[in-house]
């Protein structure tokens, strides 16, 4: 079936290969932000980001520039940055505290919750003029899970628990188990851009077959040069690093995951590796929750660096302590975005520990993640060859096995990017009504009663 | 002691020189335990407990930084980055018997696949005298763009 734009997304996405154009066609990056940005679930911030009343940040949302705000009475707000005027951005900064957002233009002020407040000489307007219906357009659907807000512009459609299905008890264990006010966001961003397309990053971020060679740096230098003497479990973590083991499980709706055990930082934090405590009664009961679960020193490792490495459609990755985002910028330009996190009940040098391990892998100066990010460039370098037009996403189908509903590889195979894709090919190819409808809507959300 | 400041400015001159030009081992013998190699992300002052940087390198995450450039698989520097920088406004704030701190500003231009970018800050150093000349304890680099975008900073800043 053909979609409006003339684009076979049947032919585009087969079981076991892509083909090229879905990374470098600028018709069909218009058509994501469509159908995928601005009409399903996506990511747009956590909770902890703003911690207090007039705490807000810019997001976005696809394209749409998105104002993040918490109200006097701690309620989240999702609002359009845009003024109802003439059309100026409200909002510059990328986060800060405020009481309310000021048009530079002619003045028009808004209040936390996007309510249109003062404009100036109002005389010069008749009596038809509602400021009710002027505030700052809100995102239609908001929803939250233990602090993650996800927004959809699209006012019907999936509800968010149906959208993240399994997703959910990895968003759990990433958190720690903690509520959506123990899990603090206030530790800053590492933000880099790459020339190449958004679902590379998306991929490779579920990609159990490449850190052997592609951050065979990492392994190699950690095995030589650790000044202090290892333990033997260490040694063995060092040695295995290469090949190491777990499963690659495609969750549902284009949520995947690696499921692995492995100690990849301790090695960096010190011998022993600092001990986990907690700070709080709450506290006590999450760390000894997780004891129960993963055992003792599992658990410690988890909350050291990480507890779930989880892709969540379509711009969400969880892997470490941090969040991560993707930021499509054009058909071959992505932002990501890092956010590390920390835990209100955990010890503060079990904190500082996260920040350290997650800056050894991750961010610009790092060991790990500038190397993923010269692979996605020679990767969309190598979209230009087009003379045989398609990549190999077929690793593992041979062995790939249902288990408790969810579809099973090993950790090497690519049964999560195979994930991701039918997700995609899936929201690529529904029917053209929905959109058409949705951007009806969207004209009749910014139409203005005339005065 | 009065402070030699040209002996200072060739530390400073030589520690750029070494890092434009990727001289590893020899850059790495400039520093001394405790090291603290720290380049602050988003804003220059932080606490780094519990706010991430983009480098916060102790003596063992120096070496190691060192040992992965020289591995031959640290794909984003391959090819390398071909860089040159300028070193100035050199101020000398503090003088004692053990510990000299400098601030210094820098502009360097790096140039890899094609795509020239610049890079400025500010950077303190904090150099032990020793043998004639210095070693280097910490630095810490204020970048001007740490709270925008970087793709690669996988070079010595």
């Amino acid at each position: 079936m053909l979609s409006r734009n003339g684009l076979d997304y049947e032919s585009l996405v087969k079981e076991d290969r892509v083909h090229i154009s879905v990374y470098t066609n600028p018709a069909i990056f218009t058509d994501e932000m469509d159908k995928i940005f601005h009409r399903g679930w996506v990511y747009v911030g956590h909770r902890g980001e703003i911690p207090n009343p007039g705490d807000f940040r810019l997001k976005r949302i696809g394209r749409q520039p998105v104002i993040m705000v918490r109200d006097q009475q701690g309620e989240v707000h999702l609002l359009l940055n845009r003024c109802r005027h003439r059309g100026a951005t409200v909002c510059q900064r990328e986060q800060g505290n405020t009481r309310s957002f000021r048009c530079m233009y002619h003045g028009w002020t808004y209040l936390l919750n996007g309510d249109l407040g003062g404009v100036p000489s109002m005389d010069g307007y008749g009596e038809g003029f509602k400021r009710e219906d002027l505030g700052l357009v809100k995102v239609p659907r908001v929803g939250e899970h233990r602090g993650f807000i996800f927004a959809s512009l699209s006012p019907a459609g999936i509800a968010l628990d149906a959208h993240l299905g399994r997703a959910k008890e990895e968003i759990d264990l990433f958190a720690g188990m903690s509520n959506a006010d123990e899990v603090e966001v206030v530790s800053g961003v590492h933000k880099y851009s790459y020339q190449g397309n958004w679902k590379l990053a998306a991929e490779n971020s579920m990609d159990g077959y490449h850190p052997s060679i592609v951050h065979a740096s990492f392994a190699q230098a950690l095995m030589d040069k650790i000044t202090h003497v290892p333990t033997p479990e260490q040694q063995r973590v060092d040695r295995n690093f290469a090949a190491f083991r777990g499963n690659a499980k495609d969750l549902g709706n284009g949520h995947v995951m690696l499921d692995y055990r492995m100690r990849i930082y301790d090695p960096l934090n010190g011998d022993p590796a600092p001990e986990v405590r907690a700070v709080t009664p709450e506290g006590e009961a999450r760390l000894n929750n997780l004891d129960r679960r993963f055992g003792a020193d599992r658990a410690a490792n988890m909350l050291r660096e990480g507890g779930t490495h989880t892709f969540i459609f379509p711009n969400l990755i969880l892997i470490g302590v941090q969040m991560r985002v993707l930021q499509p910028l054009s058909v071959d330009r992505t932002e990501v975005c890092l956010y590390p996190t920390l835990l209100k009940w955990l010890a503060p040098e079990v904190n500082a520990i996260r920040l350290r391990s997650h800056e050894a892998f991750f961010g610009s100066a790092s060991f790990g993640g500038p190397d993923d990010s010269e692979i996605f460039e020679r990767v969309q370098d190598g979209c230009a060859v087009e003379l045989e037009p398609w990549q190999l996403m077929s690793r593992g189908l041979h062995r790939e096995r249902h288990e408790d509903g969810m579809i099973v590889g090993d950790l090497s195979d690519e049964t999560t990017q195979r994930g991701i894709w039918r997700q995609w090919k899936k929201i690529m190819m529904q029917g053209e009504v929905a959109a058409r409808s949705m951007r009806k809507r969207g004209a009749g959300a910014v139409a203005i009663k005339r005065g | 002691m009065p402070v030699d400041r040209e002996r200072v400015e060739q530390f400073l001159f030589r520690e750029a020189q070494l890092m434009d030009e990727h001289r590893f081992d020899e850059w790495l013998a400039l520093w001394s335990e405790p090291a603290l190699y720290w380049v602050p992300s988003n804003r220059d002052d932080l606490d780094p407990a519990r706010e991430v940087s983009l480098i916060y390198d102790d003596w063992v995450r120096l070496q190691l930084r060192i040992a992965r450039l020289k591995s031959g698989f640290a794909h984003a520097q391959e090819p390398r980055s071909r860089m040159r920088r300028l070193i100035s406004n050199i101020e000398i704030e503090d003088v004692g018997d053990w510990e000299i701190v400098t601030h210094s500003n820098f502009l360097l231009a790096e140039l890899r696949r094609g795509k020239q970018d610049l890079f400025a800050g500010r950077t303190t150093h904090r150099l032990r005298p020793e043998n004639g000349s210095f070693k280097l304890i910490s630095k810490k680099v204020l970048l001007v763009n740490n709270d925008e975008p970087i793709d690669n900073l996988t070079f010595l800043i």
